[in-house]
């Protein structure tokens, strides 16, 4: 054990000392800095990101982060939320057949001490708690296009809300309140829903009108003069972006408590059910 | 800027760095004790120590000198505002974390409760009041 924890010990600083002598040879180039023909992209969003003056060209979001999630490189991030919206189809899918709500239902008569939580002082703290974290969190997403965070930051830390719930009272609190599998998994669907159209309000627009128009589009375009309007009752609401991230916000929420809530089932249930069909 | 505004701010910034180095300095006692004391329940002592003396003490410290710091104009206020919630989130968490995790591993009978004066929570749990 001795030897080990040693070799870890000389180990660990063979690789600082390797580190350092390679930082002050500059073996691992002057200095690490992406290369100048790379910079100019940055200096790009940075100058275009929220510039008036060139309608054209700004995404209009003095958080350039948000602006280049949800606009320049928007469909990317359409592809990321797809990936995410299927792993939850999959473990969907898999807990198939299994009713929270007899669950629930069982509960409440049979188990003893189940489903009766921690204490006291955890449930007061978690009761005060719930509404600050959904504060929080719906402040993280609607103000993405303005601040740091944004519709999928939000949504996680919106999740932790139910998550602490399930945690400190129990997963049939939440079902018996109506926070199960039906109502989450509409509110996701709503939130893509969401998203999808704002992706395509811009193409419809074009459509109606008869002007070129692009999926994604967020601000007028050189060849496509129509766009989602920036501001809002003089709120800089920055077009697509605050509609992405609201939406996001809800598909992420709804997509995390979807999962804690199945992650939750206990494993006699699922077990049981998975034997009963096959005696039948 | 008048005199008194000027002294009013000096006197902020010397409390809020007079935290900050109280603070340190509990990180580093909580430290020790984290490392040094015998067993579970004594550790937790050692580390709320870590988080009130910890955190909350240290971030109303940096609330009060980002208050007294005027360089930044009104965005101190921001600052400020921001560590004095998190501190109150952490004086509201630390001891509710602490006492979920000691309730849980006496309950689990994960630690031994050493050194031990009173036991009250297992003549309750005995009288079934507590589940």
């Amino acid at each position: 054990m001795n030897v080990k924890k040693a070799l870890i010990l000389v180990s660990l600083i063979i690789l600082v000392l390797t580190l350092s002598a390679a930082f002050t040879s500059s073996a691992l180039g002057h200095y690490p800095l992406p290369l100048s023909g790379v910079r100019w992209l940055a200096s790009w969003y940075l100058y275009t990101t929220l510039n008036p003056q060139y309608p054209k060209f700004t995404a209009m979001s003095p958080e350039a982060v948000t602006a280049i999630v949800w606009d320049y490189r928007g469909l990317d991030t359409l592809f990321e939320t797809a990936v995410f919206f299927l792993a939850i189809v999959g473990a969907l899918a898999l807990m198939r057949g299994i009713s929270l709500k007899s669950l629930a239902e069982s509960n409440e008569t049979t188990t003893e001490g189940a489903g009766s939580g921690l204490s006291l002082i955890s449930k007061t703290a978690a009761k005060l708690l719930t509404p600050l974290i959904i504060a929080v969190s719906a402040s993280i997403a609607l103000h993405g296009h303005l601040t740091p965070g944004g519709g999928f930051q939000g949504g996680s830390a919106a999740a932790v809300a139910p998550l602490l719930l399930l945690v400190i009272f129990s997963v049939y609190f939440l079902l018996r309140r109506g926070i199960s599998e039906k109502p989450m998994l509409t509110l996701r669907t709503a939130g893509l829903l969401g998203i999808y159209l704002t992706a395509l309000a811009v193409v419809f627009t074009g459509l109606v009108t008869g002007v070129n128009a692009y999926v994604f589009q967020n601000q007028p375009k050189f060849d496509a003069p129509v766009g989602i309007p920036a501001y809002l009752f003089n709120t800089l609401v920055s077009g697509s972006l605050f509609l992405f991230n609201l939406s996001e916000y809800l598909a992420v929420a709804g997509g995390f408590t979807l999962v804690f809530i199945l992650l939750s089932i206990p494993e006699e249930l699922v077990m049981s059910l998975i034997r009963g069909e096959e005696h039948e | 800027m008048n005199v008194s505004e000027e002294l009013v701010n000096q006197v902020l910034m010397i409390v809020g760095t007079g935290m900050i180095v109280v603070g340190a300095l509990a990180d580093l006692v909580a430290s020790i004790g984290m490392l040094r004391f015998p067993n579970f329940f004594v550790r937790l002592h050692a580390a709320t120590v870590g988080t009130i003396w910890g955190a909350f003490v240290p971030l109303l410290g940096a609330a009060f000198f980002a208050a007294g710091y005027s360089e930044l104009g009104p965005y101190r206020w921001f600052v400020a505002g921001g560590a004095v919630v998190t501190a109150f989130l952490i004086l509201l968490l630390g001891p509710v974390g602490s006492h979920a995790l000691a309730r849980a591993s006496y309950k689990s009978r994960a630690a031994v409760p050493k050194p031990l004066i009173y036991d009250a929570l297992s003549e309750k749990l005995k009288e079934g009041e507590e589940k």
